[in-house]
């Protein structure tokens, strides 16, 4: 199944060993412009060595990662990555956090105040702007990291569970922000989460990941309305096939 | 704060018990001396010490300085080696915590060099420099630089490894990294380096003025011994025990300091 967008992110033949332990085996996939995508699969199945693959944090056995047709590469390419712990620097401000993605790909100064300034009105941090993460509380931790994330206005996103520390109630308003950024900066999202109804809830598409050595198992288009209901019949039913194909191996 | 503090009421006596402890020290080590129990050519009592500290606060002689001079000479000396140990015993070890090329060519005479104590330099440094001020802050170096060195260098260690990753993903630069998370990470270890470097010159000070100089409170110390004046050893000791110790306690106001800075 091809993205409706034209296409972003080319995924080809994407091997990972650890030494004998082969992890990732041969994954190819495409992800369409300013899509949002969703990646699902078991504990251990290795989600997060795939975005460290795809982050180029770490290389691949085979294979490789095409962004607009160019090999991926952090110099070139804009690639954000939204960690599952905290990455925020103790000791710069709420501010200086947001901008500091955009200080590393040297900005010019005046774009840099500009984007910040958007970004920490969107995310609703902008009281807070001069606070130090210590003096946030544990959700708006996780907000800056995602506004340092959008703001250098990336070709691709990586989020690795970024709200899996967080309790439900948070993490639904999270999940609403988190949609309402992407439709407002048109990123191009993969979004991994072991939980499904997240995955549900903000996805265009899922991929559900087998166990190892893991392969794309099934993929499952998600065109529901914005924004979603959890309690809608045709929402329950996506939820119950990606489960269901999570449990059957 | 919601609750208010518990407070813990000493008694007088334990209040007053450490002057008391005080008093009786040198009221029993005056009373051994003048009581012949010790002779007087092998210690000096509380007050000869005392008289012989008036008197040194304006005559030069026998050992040719005024007290003041010898303090003044030792704080120089002292100083000066601190200052450039920290100036470059901090950077070098920075730079070997995150740079392997840094680290493959220092660490390894660093390593060879650490265990020798720099008292051991004394000799060659009075070949190199003679016994003037720069031998001496030569061997306060060596005394300094080391701390220094291994303190910046785990700082930058402990650097957590997810903040490097995130920054990769932005595309840093290793320079970026070093200088946007190695650096920040490793200032608490820094700052901490600054007393244990301090203690490790005023240690080193001595020693240097022991064996080589014609001024400073090792040397008044060594004078004492040589015109076989206890007084003047006693009084030597008490002044380089008294200056270290202040000497700490301004180090550790300026650490405060630094570290409320950064510690939000
Ligand atoms: N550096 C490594 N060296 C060897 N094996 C590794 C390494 N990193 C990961 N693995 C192995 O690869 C597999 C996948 O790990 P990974 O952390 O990617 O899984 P995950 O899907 O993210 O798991 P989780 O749901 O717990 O986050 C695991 O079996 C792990 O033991
Ligand atoms: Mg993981």
């Amino acid at each position: 199944m091809p993205p409706a967008a034209p296409v972003k992110i080319d995924v080809r033949n994407l091997t990972k060993r650890f030494g004998d332990l082969l992890v990732l085996d041969d994954i190819s996939f495409q992800v369409g412009r300013g899509e949002f995508l969703a990646i699902v699969g078991p504990t251990g199945c290795g989600k997060t060595t795939f975005l460290n693959c795809l982050s180029k944090l770490i290389p691949t056995s085979a294979g490789d990662i095409f962004i607009d047709g160019r090999v991926a590469d952090p110099r070139v390419h804009n690639i954000s990555f939204v960690f599952q712990e905290p990455t925020c620097l103790p000791w710069r401000t709420v501010r200086e956090n947001v901008a500091y993605g955009m200080e590393l790909k040297r900005f010019p100064t005046d774009k840099i105040r500009e984007r910040v300034d958007y970004m920490l009105g969107l995310v609703g941090l902008a009281e807070t702007q001069h606070l130090y993460p210590n003096q946030v509380s544990a959700s708006m931790v996780q907000r800056i990291t995602v506004a340092r994330a959008f703001a250098v206005d990336p070709d691709l996103l990586l989020m690795d569970e970024p709200y899996g520390q967080l309790d439900v109630k948070l993490r639904y308003y999270l999940e609403d922000e988190l949609v309402k950024l992407w439709q407002t900066l048109k990123a191009t999202v993969i979004f991994v989460t072991h939980n499904i109804e997240e995955a549900v809830y903000v996805a265009e598409r899922i991929l559900v990941l087998s166990n190892k050595p893991t392969r794309i198992k099934a993929e499952v288009r998600v065109d529901l309305p914005r924004p979603r209901s959890l309690i809608d019949p045709a929402f329950v039913q996506i939820r119950k096939q990606v489960t269901e194909l999570i449990r059957w191996w | 704060m919601a609750y208010e503090e518990v407070k813990v009421r000493k008694p007088l006596g334990l209040i007053l018990l450490p002057f008391f402890s005080v008093v009786c020290f040198f009221g029993a080590w005056e009373l051994i001396v003048r009581a012949g129990i010790v002779p007087a050519t092998m210690l000096a009592a509380p007050s000869d010490v005392g008289a012989l500290f008036v008197d040194k606060l304006t005559n030069p002689n026998p050992d040719g300085a005024t007290i003041f001079v010898h303090a003044w000479v030792s704080m120089q000396e002292a100083f000066l080696g601190y200052l450039l140990a920290l100036g470059i015993g901090i950077p070098l070890g920075l730079f070997m915590g995150w740079f392997g090329v840094v680290r493959g060519i220092a660490r390894p005479i660093f390593e060879l060099i650490r265990p020798i104590p720099p008292i051991a330099w004394i000799p060659l440094t009075v070949f190199w420099f003679g016994i003037g001020l720069w031998g001496k802050v030569f061997i306060i170096w060596l005394g300094g630089v080391v701390p220094c060195v291994i303190n910046a260098f785990v700082g930058v260690r402990m650097t957590n490894p997810t903040l490097i990753q995130m920054a990769r993903t932005y595309g840093a630069s290793d320079w970026q990294i070093f200088k946007t998370l190695c650096v920040p990470s490793a200032l608490p270890m820094v700052f901490g380096a600054l007393q244990i470097a301090l203690a490790s010159c005023w240690t080193n000070l001595v020693a240097a003025e022991l064996l080589a100089a014609d001024q400073g409170l090792g040397y008044l110390i060594t004078m004492g011994r040589r015109l076989a004046l206890p007084d003047m050893v006693v009084l030597g000791m008490v002044s380089v025990g008294v200056m270290g110790a202040l000497i700490g306690l301004a180090i550790d106001e300026v650490e405060k300091r630094l570290l409320a800075g950064i510690r939000r």
